[in-house]
């Protein structure tokens, strides 16, 4: 072939320099990943204080100061800390290494913390939760609107909304998902296809209606209509959750329980329902977590200040006592938001294998 | 016919009734009925009173002619919706997908879950957190920073820029769902891919332009229509952070809607306003509906018993 | 063009056990060497550390004696072709061949001609319009093949490059790698765990296991005087007939067999006896047959002997003994391997004639 020489590959040029390279490599190699770090940090730093700063606060204010300094001195603390051990991260290999150097790190940042800020720390602003008056006292006057119940009625009343939503949402999914994916019938595409697009379509644009069916209905400014609406807001998302569990499940299951004599009823009940456990924790949680949280529904329905839930307590508390003290306010969205926190903490296994149709929630 | 044939069926209805039956009726209450409910609102006079007194046209009309702030609420929804969209849903979704997949796993999986929190808190604790960040007096974690680091006089953003404040505050919650969104696609790209790029000579930013950006054309097309739709509709952060404030400054169409039925008591109104959103709602919807793969959800079930 | 070397090259992952426990290689500028093993056994492990994909725990790897280690992939000029071809899925053909090029200082007019002219050579030139999907196995591995060449590159690293081909394009694709190997020079490294591939294509054969190199050297070396009992049962096939026995002296004992040693050995050992180094024929143990199966040109006989159960060929498309038939199996002394139990090494063994 005449070609082959004008591709034959020769040495290209000379012979390159390796070391050159090598220092190059390792020369782009860690001032790209400490500027794609430092990105990171500057833009995640927004979101992390705030959220620091409130737990602080809840832990130290007193009535009249939001002292910051306690939340600057603790930074002043861990800012380096993490910085040291970052550094430490990046350059040394050795597991062991790193290991002892963030040991002894959390030391120092402890006893420091400890010693500093130790003793402004109280549970003073937590006391909502045993003293129903704390508004009245802080505005020595009647508060704006009704008269403040107590923090523990908000939270079983957001309690049973959320676990009746729960159990709705369970009982109505996992029988809608079970028949769409084991069964045939006419309209099945039909049907699956409109779910997807109610799923798609934007429920809060129906709040004007749904408040005056409700109250039609009669149940405006009851927690049950709350939860009756919640929990058909959500429904075709959850339908296809549990569809998705229900289509892991193999046919042969099914297909030898009812060779042994069971209806396809007993055989949804039996056999099929125990092997989707998993996705049934994971709709519970998230349908939980969904209700606990829930805002602008609770607030257009429940009219009268007589039906109060978490998110409500937080907001009115808020909106009387801020000006006056932050802590008690800091200290009510740290309660309220602690069940919520936990419950992603203990379940984040279960939540993620929640998918739709394929795509990971 | 057969008595087991008879049983059959008289059992395939019953099923069908137990366990589509539910969720039907509820779908159909709460979906269905409003829509219908909605569309006929729409045309009638409905006030504080909740009663019915006429049919009219005239929301329609007051919508086109007589309503100055409607123009207003237009104008600011489309600057918050392009400029979220356009800032955090979209492009610094994608700017932090890139980046904590650059970065070795446990860091950016702990950067993502930093990331999701707007989004995974209560919405009244994320407003609440904002408000104080923006606080207009020395409290303010941001006037903090710009009296004691900066050295300027405190800033009031609540009052002066709230329409800033709004498109931060939805921004980071809309960005942490594409972040995730992208972030799937990104690790279902085959390794050997990003491999061969490298081994070709490519370096990390001709990765990006060449590998991964191709790969996310998809998901970046889907994101930006849903997102799009999402803050058409939602207002609930802004209800709790400036509650479409000053007067109307930061109150979006949709917003807008909602106080025209629950502050000002013109259900009708609110509803006729509702009515744009509903059907841009079922346009867009059907849209995303046909960008979905389907065929994956409509397998055919395999017992015909009962 | 390069001459690599690999110096107790080790790879770890977090956690596990070595996948590359202590390789030492030298390849000669313009080699063709093959790595064969079965899966599992490190050879891809190794090739990805040449190419600069993985970093080595320990070792060294260098190009030409300079220490490359540090170097990543995109300075080391190492042109490779995956198993799974990693063509770019949203480009066409000819800009999959360019690609490299771009990261070059290198115009596009030139750009451009040097893909074709190694389109040509691969023989994808009618072909450079069309997208990766479009394309059949073979042809995107061409496609694969021409843009690891196009950057003239030290080092050609091939990972499997058969396996996913049917029988007949397996066929013209040895050839086609070889030919473009032989006119090009390149230092070529190719993994397979095909050991055909290996013989056929490769001047020399490197045989891996558990992360470390068994033996090396030309594949008749291999298959005549294999170091080990895992190198003689990999290659070669049919597998070789293994049989535990004990040496004792003169006398090699295999379970009912005796055979009579030249040099002396001691202790438990395994006999090897290749299927096609048995003969039918006077003065041979006698085996009866159990099972023939007729594999095209040959015929592959499984049967009782002394030994143990055995398997023998013979040559013709018709089987010519039966179930049951006794025949008298015998073998060239020299061609029977003897292997130390405990070690899997080869000892140093003649049987008597």
């Amino acid at each position: 072939m005449a070609t082959e020489h004008s591709i034959a590959v020769g040495t290209p040029a000379a012979r390159p320099d390796w070391q050159a390279l090598a220092r190059r490599t390792w020369r782009t190699r860690f001032t790209g990943q400490s500027a794609l770090l430092a990105f990171l940090v500057v833009v995640s730093v927004p979101i992390i204080l705030p959220y620091f700063w409130m737990v602080v606060i809840a832990f130290t204010a007193r009535t009249g100061g939001v002292g910051s300094d306690v939340l600057w001195t603790a930074c002043a603390v861990i800012v380096p800390a993490v910085l040291v051990y970052s550094l430490v991260h990046m350059s040394v290999a050795s597991r062991r290494l790193r290991l002892a150097t963030g040991l002894i790190l959390l030391a120092i940042t402890g006893t420091l913390l400890v010693a500093l800020v130790g003793e402004r720390l109280h549970l003073n602003n937590f006391r909502f939760l045993w003293r129903a008056d704390f508004v009245e006292e802080l505005r020595s006057k009647a508060t704006s609107g009704a008269q403040f119940p107590s923090v523990w009625r908000a939270f079983f009343n957001s309690l049973a909304l959320a676990v009746s939503q729960t159990v709705i949402i369970l009982t109505v999914a996992s029988l809608a998902g079970y028949y769409i994916s084991r069964f045939a019938f006419r309209g099945r595409n039909a049907f699956l296809q409109g779910l997807l697009v109610l799923h798609a379509f934007p429920a809060m644009t129906l709040i004007i209606p749904i408040f005056l069916m409700l109250y039609w209905i009669g149940l405006l400014d009851t927690i049950i209509g709350v939860m009756l609406v919640l929990a058909a807001i959500e429904l075709p998302f959850y339908v296809f959750v549990m569809k998705g569990f229900f289509d892991g499940v193999p046919w042969d299951i099914e297909m030898s329980a009812m060779t042994d004599g069971a209806t396809r009823r007993q055989a949804f009940r039996l056999v099929v329902l125990p092997q989707v456990r998993v996705g049934l924790i994971a709709v519970a949680v998230f349908a939980f977590i969904r209700a606990w949280e829930e805002y602008i529904f609770v607030r257009t329905f429940l009219i009268e200040n007589t039906n109060w839930v978490m998110s409500l307590y937080l907001f009115w508390v808020a909106d009387d006592v801020m000006g006056v003290d932050y802590g008690i306010v800091a200290a009510v969205a740290v309660f309220y938001v602690l069940p919520s926190l936990l419950l992603y903490v203990f379940c984040q296994k279960y939540l993620t294998q929640m998918t739709i149709g394929g795509i990971k929630g | 016919m057969p008595d087991f044939a008879r049983a059959q069926l008289r059992r395939q209805r019953i099923n069908f009734a137990l366990f589509l039956g539910p969720a039907l009726v509820l779908l159909a209450v709460f979906f269905v009925a409003p829509v219908i409910i909605d569309v006929v609102l729409a045309f009638t006079d409905m006030g504080r009173t909740l009663a019915v007194g006429k049919f009219t046209l005239e929301n329609f009309e007051r919508m086109v002619t007589r309503d100055t702030r409607l123009l207003g609420a237009l104008g600011i929804t489309f600057i918050f919706v392009v400029t979220t969209l356009g800032v955090f849903n979209v492009t610094f979704a994608l700017l932090l997908a890139l980046v904590t997949t650059a970065v070795p796993q446990r860091l950016g999986a702990f950067f993502r879950a930093v990331w999701l929190l707007p989004r995974m808190s209560p919405s009244v604790v994320y407003a609440l957190l904002w408000l104080w960040v923006v606080d207009p007096n020395e409290r303010g974690l941001l006037n903090q920073i710009v009296v004691h680091v900066f050295d300027m006089p405190p800033i009031d953003l609540r009052n002066n820029h709230p329409l800033l404040v709004i498109i931060l505050a939805n921004g980071f919650i809309g960005a942490s769902l594409g972040m995730l969104i992208f972030t799937s696609a990104i690790r279902s790209i085959p390794e050997h891919l990003f491999h061969a790029a490298r081994v070709d000579g490519a370096g990390s930013l001709a990765i990006v332009r060449h590998v991964t950006l191709p790969a996310l054309r998809w998901p970046i097309s889907y994101m930006t229509i849903h997102q799009s739709l999402s803050l058409l509709v939602s207002f609930e952060y802004i209800l709790l952070i400036t509650g479409g404030g000053p007067f109307y400054d930061t109150t979006v169409f949709s917003l807008y809607a909602y106080r025209r039925a629950f502050e000002s008591g013109e259900y009708a109104y609110g509803a006729a306003l509702s009515l744009i959103l509903v059907v841009i709602g079922v346009v867009a919807a059907l849209a995303l509906w046909r960008l979905m793969d389907m065929k994956r959800l409509l397998q055919p079930p395999r017992i015909e018993v009962h | 063009m390069a001459r690599v070397e690999l110096k107790n090259l080790r790879k770890e992952w977090l956690g596990a056990t070595a996948a590359v426990a202590g390789v030492d290689l030298a390849i000669e500028d313009g080699a063709f060497v093959a790595v064969l093993g079965p899966s599992g056994c490190g050879k891809t492990t190794t090739l990805m550390m040449l190419a600069g994909i993985y970093q080595p725990t320990s070792g060294e790897i260098t190009f030409d004696g300079a220490r490359v280690n540090d170097v990543e992939a995109r300075g080391r000029n190492v042109g490779i072709v995956f198993q799974s071809y990693a063509l770019y899925p949203n480009m066409s053909v000819l800009d999959n061949i360019m690609f490299p090029l771009r990261f070059k200082a290198i115009e596009r007019a030139d750009a451009e001609r040097r893909a074709r002219e190694i389109a040509a050579l691969v023989r994808v030139d009618v072909l450079l319009d069309r997208r990766p999907s479009q394309l059949s196995g073979g042809q995107q591995q061409r496609v694969a093949l021409a843009r690891a060449l196009v950057k003239r590159p030290h080092l050609l690293l091939l990972d499997e490059p058969l396996s996913n081909l049917d029988a007949g394009l397996r066929l013209t694709m040895r050839t086609e790698i070889r030919r473009i190997q032989r006119e090009l020079g390149v230092t070529t490294i190719l993994v397979t765990h095909d050991q055909i591939e290996a013989t056929t294509m490769a001047d020399r054969v490197v045989v891996m296991n558990g992360g470390r190199v068994e033996q090396e050297g030309a594949a008749e070396d291999l298959y005549e005087r294999p170091d080990t009992l895992f190198v003689a049962s990999f290659i070669g096939s049919p597998p070789i007939n293994l049989f535990d026995g004990a040496a004792d002296g003169s006398v090699l004992s295999v379970h009912e067999a005796r055979i009579p040693l030249a040099v002396s050995a001691s202790g438990p050992i395994v006999l090897g006896l290749r299927p096609e180094s048995l003969q039918v024929g006077e003065g041979g143990t006698p085996a009866r047959v159990t099972a023939a199966e007729p594999m095209g040109r040959e015929v592959l006989y499984t049967a009782d002997s002394a030994f143990g159960v055995i398997r023998f060929l013979e040559a013709g498309a018709e089987p010519r003994h039966r179930e049951g038939d006794n025949v008298p199996l015998g073998f060239a002394p020299e061609s029977a391997l003897v292997f130390d139990k405990a070690s899997g090494r080869r000892l140093d063994v003649r049987i008597a004639a």
